[in-house]
């Protein structure tokens, strides 16, 4: 089950302002022009959702991994900022012929933080700890699950066996169900993670930050950073205002795209623009008779002019996707243009389906930064081509339970920021009942072919989700993240849910 | 206080409240641009075609004021009419039974709901109803009416130790007819001040409703909603911000002001004391 992303901001939530002044006084230092080379170099990075845990097996929260996936712990294999898969732990894989084995041969220069030797044993424990009974992070469980065996040869080769032949797996385990993690830390997940990346776990404060500091042992290229302080916002103005004062070096995500405006000054910030996985879906529920039509998704398709949605709701950032894939994905098409802004055609499609009057539908809205906008701008376009929608804002907690569980919406819309979720709708029980079995032979056969021809096969799939209009296709959220002009090596787009720091690097004067 | 001095109050009170209502009235019928429909006239400044400018949606600021103000008042209505429908006959009867039992009790669930603040109803209601502007209605509502009780309340009680409620009542009148005949009248003055100034309080507590979108959908505008949406923009286009906040102030401030001068005017114990 994927997990819309959770940036809420609760609704008394207005006051934590304040939590965010102290403690600087050890980065400024460092960013005084002709200060000591040798100084400390440390990173504030503002962000807007704090771990409830630093067990990532025990919740599917993507604040967890958002700190410790890549910095903390390592994965045998890596995506990078272009969405391609890269060696990491293991220097090199091998796939049987009938896709089903894979051989992983590791670093021989791997090792934990702790000094120990990264070996084949660490890798089959930590895999373990996804495939156990009951584990609480079930959406990366749940991806696991394709996995048969994992035995270790010898130190250095690890024989991972699946169920079923599965390209997007290996994807998967480039993720935080990938993380290889420390057997002197497995019973310390929650309060001492330990890892082999380039920075250790320091300690949490609750209510107010975590901080890594460096791995002195790192076994591949050390990072020149000391130590990096993850500082957490519930309100974006507040984060901006400490990055306005030089509190912060970096904010991972500006929430309220409007509030770019405020880091023009390229003397004193970078702007780095890229992509996410996260897709804004207008969830159309396929059970209710009249989105049960084709004519009549089209019609609502034809009748948003999404260009204008984003640039009166999310500040005009982000991408025109048209389906369920971002542009990092290996299978992205341009399929924006499949049902462009007209009115006129909207108007015509809904008559062909015998509602040019009286069509009523009910839009669930919920309150998330972005909800009420998308409710009010869809409500107005779709009353200028005959359909009447009644919008109702109800909170996150109830849609989820409401929405997502219980299926009781005509219109709904929410941000999916899993990666590669457009397997979600092969599950015709999902939110959206969307049941299409073509599409759904052309992810089982992609998935189980080899990498060239299943990515041609998830086009294909990919185009039939934009041309049955399975949903509106609203907008791919952008990747807005603010660096002080000093700091460099932050990747452009977001691919996943880490926020790698692991190229970091800040000029000291 | 000179006795001019409290008719520029009061007069100022009525202007503004009747610039309210007058364009609320207007709003039923006219506003200059559709004030839910989006139009392609993002962030337009201030012009002769767009009196106030646009917001983030093109949607003209002028129209979603005047058709906030509806909303507004609509609410403040609602709202204080059940509080004093119900209020007022409770804090009659708590009066007249002064310190019977049962009296005492039905004080002390008054004060109880009193404790419970309005902000704290309307989350619970439109976590169990769903939020909408009949919940911010009831809320705030029902939320008012320990104040009604209290006034209605004390106000008899000062009117019970009078001569002509005595001779009244050994002229073997009862108390039905007492409380209609000769306590109403005497505490309606003090009653209307207190629904002038409940007014103001439930203007700003509807605007702080709207604000956390817990009132009126997104459909709807609402000075409240008005400031939430223009929050996130305030860096950038503050002006959003500030009209629908003057609007709020100006509101508050009339009626206020109107309560205030309509007690100098009215009050009956306060001419006594003077």
């Amino acid at each position: 089950m994927q997990l819309p992303e959770v940036t809420r901001r609760t609704v008394l939530g207005a006051g934590t302002a304040a939590l965010a002044l102290p403690t600087l006084a050890a980065c400024q230092k460092s960013n005084l022009p002709g200060s000591d080379p040798d100084a400390e170099r440390t990173l504030v990075v503002g962000a807007s959702d704090e771990p409830q845990t630093m067990d990532l097996t025990a919740n599917a929260q993507a604040a967890i991994p958002q700190v410790l996936l890549y910095n903390v712990y390592e994965t045998m294999v890596r995506i990078d900022s272009e969405g391609k898969l890269r060696p990491l732990l293991a220097t090199a894989w091998t796939i049987s012929e009938d896709r089903k084995t894979y051989r992983f041969t590791l670093n021989e220069h791997a090792k934990f933080a702790s000094g120990t030797k990264l070996e084949a044993d660490a890798v089959v424990k930590s895999l373990e700890l996804f495939r156990k009974e009951g584990v609480g992070n079930k959406a990366q469980a749940a991806k696991m699950s394709v996995i048969e065996s994992v035995k270790a040869e010898d130190p250095r080769t690890v024989v991972i066996t699946l169920k079923r032949p599965s390209m997007l797996w290996l994807y998967d385990l480039a993720g935080t169900g990938g993380v290889v993690i420390d057997p002197a830390g497995m019973s310390t997940l929650a309060e001492r993670p330990m890892g082999s990346g380039p920075f250790v776990f320091d300690s949490h404060q609750r209510g107010s930050s975590v901080t890594l500091k460096r791995n002195s042992e790192y076994w591949g290229t050390p990072t020149r950073i000391d130590e990096v302080t993850f500082r957490y916002f519930t309100d974006a103005n507040a984060m901006n205002g400490a990055m306005l004062a030089g509190d912060l070096d970096i904010i991972s995500d500006l929430t309220a795209p409007e509030s770019l405006d405020q880091f023009t000054d390229t003397s004193r910030f970078t702007v780095i623009e890229g992509t996410t996985n996260g897709e804004v879906v207008l969830g159309m529920n396929h059970k209710n008779a009249a989105l049960g039509k084709k004519q009549v998704r089209q019609a609502i398709c034809h009748a948003i002019d999404r260009q204008a949605l984003v640039d009166s709701v999310w500040g005009g950032k982000g991408t025109m996707i048209g389906s369920m894939v971002p542009p990092s994905d290996p299978w992205y098409e341009d399929l924006s243009k499949t049902y462009p802004f007209d009115p006129a055609k909207a108007r015509e499609l809904l008559k062909e389906a015998g509602h040019a009057t009286g069509l009523k539908l009910n839009f669930r809205v919920p309150a998330l930064p972005y909800g009420p906008g998308v409710g009010k701008f869809v409500a107005s376009q779709l009353k200028d081509v005959g359909i009447d929608v009644r919008v109702e804002d109800i909170d996150f907690n109830t849609w989820i339970n409401e929405v997502f569980v219980g299926g009781k919406y005509d219109l709904t819309v929410v941000a999916h920021v899993e990666p590669r979720d457009i397997v979600s709708w092969t599950n015709k029980d999902y939110y959206w009942h969307y049941d299409n079995p073509e599409f759904n032979r052309l992810i089982a056969e992609a998935d189980s072919s080899d990498e060239a021809t299943g990515i041609e096969k998830m086009k294909q799939a990919a185009r039939i989700l934009a041309e049955d209009a399975a949903a509106d296709f609203l907008w791919l959220f952008p990747r807005l993240c603010i660096t002080k002009a000093s700091v460099q090596g932050i990747p452009t787009n977001s691919t996943g849910v880490s926020f790698d720091l692991t190229g970091a690097t800040v000029r000291s004067s | 206080m000179s006795r001019s001095l409290r008719e520029v109050t009061l007069w100022s009170g009525l202007v503004l409240v009747g610039m309210i209502v007058l364009t609320a009235l207007v709003a039923m019928v006219w506003t200059p641009f559709d004030p839910i429909r989006v139009t392609p006239e993002r962030l337009a400044p201030m012009s002769s075609r767009h009196w106030l400018g646009t917001d983030a949606y093109g949607i003209d600021i002028l129209s979603q004021l005047m058709s906030g103000a509806r909303t507004c008042l609509l609410v403040g209505m609602v709202s204080v009419a059940i509080a004093a429908l119900v209020g007022i006959p409770l804090g009659l009867v708590i009066g007249i039974g002064g310190d019977r039992w049962w009296a005492r009790l039905l004080l002390r669930i008054s004060d109880m709901l009193y404790a419970l603040p309005a902000l704290l109803l309307a989350i619970l209601l439109a976590a169990a109803l769903g939020a909408s502007t009949t919940t911010a209605m009831a809320a705030i509502g029902i939320a008012t009416i320990p104040v009604f009780v209290r006034m209605t309340r004390a106000g008899t009680m000062q009117v019970m130790t009078r001569d002509y409620v005595a001779s009244a009542r050994v002229s073997g009148i009862g108390w039905p007819a007492i409380a209609w005949q000769h306590i109403l009248p005497n505490v309606a003055p003090l009653l209307g001040v207190q629904a002038s100034v409940s007014f103001a309080t439930a203007i700003l507590a509807e605007a702080a409703l709207s604000y956390l979108g817990l009132s009126t959908p997104s459909t709807t505008p609402t000075w409240g909603r008005m400031i939430n949406e223009a929050q996130r923009a305030i860096y950038t286009s503050p002006e959003l911000t500030v009209w629908p906040a003057l609007a709020i102030g100006m509101a508050v401030l009339g009626f206020n002001l109107l309560g205030d001068g309509l007690r100098d005017r009215l009050d009956p114990l306060l001419k006594e004391v003077s």
